[in-house]
């Protein structure tokens, strides 16, 4: 089909303003000093625990952002819409706000917090652990809600038809929902580490900044722009290179794509 | 639709034209949040004009300055960023601020010395060398095992007020702005310091360059505990 063409030129507005700070981006990079800064501990280190933090926390939302999406979305239950706005609150509440909710919930003499330090001796600020817990909290309602999208729109047919033909739930749960929703399970991944991948301001507010520990490639970036602007670039680049190697393919695979046919 | 878009148009010009002779925009060191409003009103009554403040990390701020954010006046304790930035006529120094080691109310931890700094059993938390107040805590040439390194020093005030830490460096002015932190042990008045310098970005800055040297600024700073005259 053939766009008409002020669909064209708005869309084509759109790119352009989307892609100019990436090409910002790039015309600042320090091309050739980049193999020098992108083999600084002060990079590398940050790239590390990034990719840690954000891919145990996507594995932390999938455990438990499935059942809580298909809860969300095929149980009947009283008080379904507050639970849902409570669930998507993290997307619009402002990071610093999440993070210091999380330290009055979590942290040393928090809600919960001080029951943890004094039970397990665990405190979460200042671990890695914690930067992961933030960014569980950031990132669920993005696959909750992909997930809970394809869940309600998919006809129960199928499911039905398991079930009258005698089909346990969990069998049909196993063998029919879940195949069918793992289009829809990528792109909330693909969603939910792209958010927790770029999070800085729950990050550092709820888990703090230290090197190794909690300094995340966003943490890095911006004391790098305080301090050396050459290596905050370089920590941009990375950062680009590592979110399209991920986005890319994603969209290809797992990513609903209708294509109408020639 | 063309009207509306020319209405905004116009009302943008107007809003970004309209800032009157009297009205300054200062960017200021997170360590003055507690000063500047008092300092600000004084000025205000004094002279009729508007003054609106930014606070932030002092290297966020002169980034910002170099980036062309408006500011008409800088207050910073790391005098080099002024030089970076660039100012009208010299930079002025108002007021001088200590390092204190500093723990929540009631010491739940017993932080007696500097040698606590380095336990591993501590939370401690100071701030990243990039801000001035982290420059000064490096100047201190102690062994600090810290847990944290925050971006601005009212981030560190904010750890121990909550208690998430149990120990940190921040400055005297700090320390007697909060009432759940206190300093760890009765700590002489002495260096490692630092400077507050005010540069214009703008003339019309410079009277409020003059009145912060002023006895009344300066009785204003004092009594929010900083050292005023030149440190020693």
């Amino acid at each position: 089909m053939r766009a008409p063409r002020p669909i064209l030129a708005v869309a084509t507005v759109a790119v352009i303003f989307i892609s100019l700070p990436v090409v910002g981006l790039l015309q600042r990079t320090p091309w050739s000093s980049l193999d020098e800064l992108l083999s600084r501990d002060s990079v590398i280190q940050p790239l590390l625990l990034s990719l840690l933090v954000s891919v145990i926390a996507v594995l932390v939302v999938v455990v438990i952002g499935t059942p809580l999406a298909w809860t969300m979305a095929r149980v009947d239950m009283p008080g379904r819409r507050i639970v849902r706005a409570l669930v998507l609150l993290p997307m619009v509440l402002p990071p610093v706000v999440g993070g210091t909710a999380l330290l009055f919930a979590l942290g040393r003499r928090g809600l919960i917090g001080q029951w943890l330090d004094q039970w397990f001796g665990l405190t979460l600020p200042f671990t890695t652990l914690g930067a992961v817990v933030t960014a569980v909290f950031v990132a669920l309602p993005f696959y909750v809600i992909a997930v809970e999208g394809a869940l309600e729109s998919g006809t129960d047919d199928l499911e039905q038809m398991a079930g009258t033909l005698g089909a346990e739930p969990m069998r049909v749960l196993r063998r029919i929902t879940l195949p069918r929703l793992l289009p829809a399970m990528g792109a909330g991944m693909a969603l939910a580490w792209a958010r927790a991948l770029g999070e800085f301001g729950a990050t550092i507010t709820f888990a703090g900044n230290l090197p190794g520990r909690t300094q995340t490639l966003p943490l890095a970036t911006f004391l790098a722009l305080e301090s050396d602007t050459e290596e905050a670039m370089a920590l941009s680049l990375v950062m680009l290179i590592v979110s399209l190697a991920v986005l890319i393919p994603m969209r290809d695979r797992w990513m609903p794509v209708r294509r109408r046919e020639q | 639709m063309r009207g509306l878009l020319v209405a905004v148009l116009l009302a943008t010009a107007v809003a970004c034209s309209g800032s009157d002779t009297n009205d300054l925009t200062v960017f200021a060191a997170s360590s003055l949040t507690d000063v500047l409003p008092d300092l600000a009103t004084e000025y205000e009554n004094e002279t009729g004009a508007t003054i609106t403040t930014v606070f932030g990390g002092s290297n966020h701020l002169a980034a910002q300055l170099r980036d062309g954010a408006p500011a008409d006046a800088f207050l910073t304790a790391d005098a080099r960023l002024l030089e970076q930035v660039g100012t009208r006529d010299r930079p002025v120094n108002f007021a001088s601020n200590r390092l204190v080691v500093a723990v929540p109310a009631g010491n739940p931890a017993g932080v007696s010395s500097l040698a606590d700094l380095a336990r591993d059993d501590l939370r401690v938390v100071i701030c990243a060398e990039t801000v001035p107040c982290g420059a000064a805590t490096s100047g201190m040439n102690s062994t600090i095992n810290a847990d944290s390194q925050e971006i601005s020093v009212r981030a560190v005030l904010s750890r121990l007020s909550l208690g998430e830490a149990d120990v940190g460096i921040v400055y005297a002015t700090d320390v007697a702005s909060e009432p759940e932190v206190q300093p760890a042990w009765q700590q002489p008045e002495a260096c490692p310091c630092v400077t507050y310098t005010a540069g214009a970005r703008t003339y019309r800055a410079l009277p409020f360059l003059a009145f912060l040297t002023s006895p009344v600024a300066q009785g204003i700073l004092t009594r929010h505990g900083f050292a005023t005259g030149e440190p020693d």
